[in-house]
């Protein structure tokens, strides 16, 4: 069982490589966020997989942390755009 | 097969970290170090710090984001280049010709950052196995009022460094008052915002985030979490609702806000100055009160490092 | 063993949800497409992972948690998905408007 977590837990990871990729390719801001976004549910992935390899539940709060916050960087650039254009209309 | 994992971890943060110093754009140094934060938290966990992990998840997702997002509109020269479609030409930076005696400095100087480093690991591997301080540490727990090691060594056996610490935060904020110049927090102005889904997903998460921090505060007793890691989750309320249009910090009066910024110190170093009348050591609680101690002290740190960070965020952006 | 075998098609039908979402991510021509490729994809694989988990751990709690931890992630990817949506298409508009 253990082999198996650890091949999911590395083929995410190579997830996560790969999404590198349209991360430094871009073109936009928003296709980067997108990429993060990847790396964000995909962290989540490894973490819960790693929970239950390494029998340690607390693995779980840091799951959830990264789960609350990983909306705020969205509405963070959304909002960000909006005081821009307020400043040059 | 551990070491498959380990060694993939240990070459993403280095390579991540590599990349992050030398894009040749700056969104990509940044959504690069969103990237570098993740497998930093994933390295924290296999290293065993999952309290570590959690502030480092907290921090960099959350805090270090949208302060990073918010510098990346400030530092892009137009408003288009900060979402382009079209790539830019990258600054060419003078990377290339070099002689060979430029490089002898940079090879001598990574050829002692490797001694350095083997010096360390050398240093790391003699240290005996549960010596030092730690045996030590795990026979005084029971007396701490904590049942977690960490939440014991930071709020009891060396608490005069987190007091320390929650002062450097607050340093940290006159210091960015300091360089900002006399400006005003504006007052609530700005209508809340009109897009229904942005509207809901705040009102969503905002009572989440104060339940999930007042639940990393609590826990922080016996396992990973604790106020600092509460602080960051109660912070990003405010910042989620400043970016919502919700203005909480700038609607309270300037006096309430220094009153909520100070309290979380300002108690820390009163209880440490009454039991030193009490017992003549600064910081040392009666083992009968230590856990209620921490908790009070705990959660007044958190709250005032939360508005804190708001502030931070509030003066930053306005 | 019976529960171990479905641990195993769990996660796997869970990664190869996560291969999808990324190989839509990197092939897809262009934003919206990547959009709806990644938060689809990637939420059913985090739902998947988290059930294998669930069933793996065995534990009612955990599961609960779990659960949680999944509606959080549908919830999140959502929005998400529909915020970069709206923030391109307001440029697009924008760009195609001054452009006359």
């Amino acid at each position: 069982m253990d082999h198996v977590f650890v091949i999911v837990i590395i083929f995410l990871l190579l997830n996560i490589c790969m999404g590198l990729i349209r991360l430094w390719r871009g073109p936009s801001v928003a296709d980067r966020l997108l990429a993060t976004q990847l790396f964000g549910t995909a962290g989540m992935a490894v973490l819960t997989v790693m929970a239950g390899y390494s029998e340690d539940l607390t693995l779980l709060n840091v799951v959830i942390t990264f789960n609350v916050l990983s909306i705020i960087l969205v509405i963070c650039m959304v909002q960000v755009r909006k005081k821009k254009k307020k400043e040059t209309p | 097969m551990e070491l498959l994992t380990d060694g993939l971890l240990a070459l993403l943060t280095a390579y991540l970290a590599f990349r992050c110093m030398l894009a040749p754009k700056l969104s990509k140094t940044v959504f690069t170090f969103f990237a570098f934060g993740l497998i930093l938290a994933l390295m924290w966990i296999r290293l065993g710090a999952v309290d570590v992990a959690i502030a480092e998840a907290a921090i960099a997702s959350g805090f270090m984001g949208v302060l990073l997002l918010d510098s990346l509109r400030d530092f892009s020269p137009s408003y288009s280049e900060f979402e382009d479609n079209i790539e830019q030409p990258p600054n060419q930076v003078a990377f290339a010709k070099r002689s060979l005696s430029q490089w002898v400095p940079a090879i001598a100087s990574g050829a002692g950052l490797l001694l350095f480093l083997f010096i360390a690991l050398q240093a790391v591997r003699e240290v005996p196995a549960g010596g030092g301080l730690a045996a030590f540490a795990e026979a005084k727990l029971p007396e701490s009022g904590a049942e977690h090691p960490v939440t014991a060594v930071l709020l009891n056996f060396r608490a005069y460094d987190t007091l320390l610490e929650v002062a450097v935060i607050l340093m940290g904020l006159l210091a960015i008052f300091a360089a900002g110049g006399i400006r005003q927090f504006r007052k609530p102005s700005l209508p809340p915002a009109k897009d229904p889904v942005l509207r809901k997903a705040i009102l969503i998460f905002t009572p989440l985030l104060f339940l999930f921090g007042a639940f990393l505060l609590y826990i922080g007793k016996s396992g990973p979490g604790g106020a600092f890691q509460a602080a960051v989750l109660w912070g990003a309320i405010g910042i989620l609702l400043h970016l919502g249009g919700w203005r909480i910090f700038n609607a309270l009066s300037r006096r309430m806000r220094r009153i909520i910024i100070i309290a979380g110190p300002l108690f820390f170093l009163l209880t440490g100055f009454a039991l030193m009348a009490r017992s003549g050591t600064f910081l040392a609680y009666p083992p009968a009160f230590a856990g209620f101690l921490i908790l009070i002290i705990e959660t007044l740190a958190a709250v005032s490092i939360a508005a804190a960070l708001t502030a931070i965020y509030a003066f930053l952006t306005d | 063993m019976i529960k171990e075998v479905f641990v195993v098609i769990l996660l796997a039908v869970g990664c190869f949800f996560f291969l999808a979402g990324t190989l839509g991510l990197l092939r897809f021509p262009n934003l919206y497409a990547r959009l709806h490729a990644l938060t689809n994809a990637d939420n059913l694989g985090v739902g998947f992972i988290a059930a294998g988990m669930a069933l793996y751990i065995g534990s009612p709690w955990t599961a609960v948690k779990l659960f949680f931890i999944w509606i959080l992630t549908l919830l999140s990817g959502a929005t998400t998905s529909y915020l970069i949506a709206r923030f391109r298409k307001e440029h697009d508009d924008s760009a195609n408007g001054n452009g006359k």
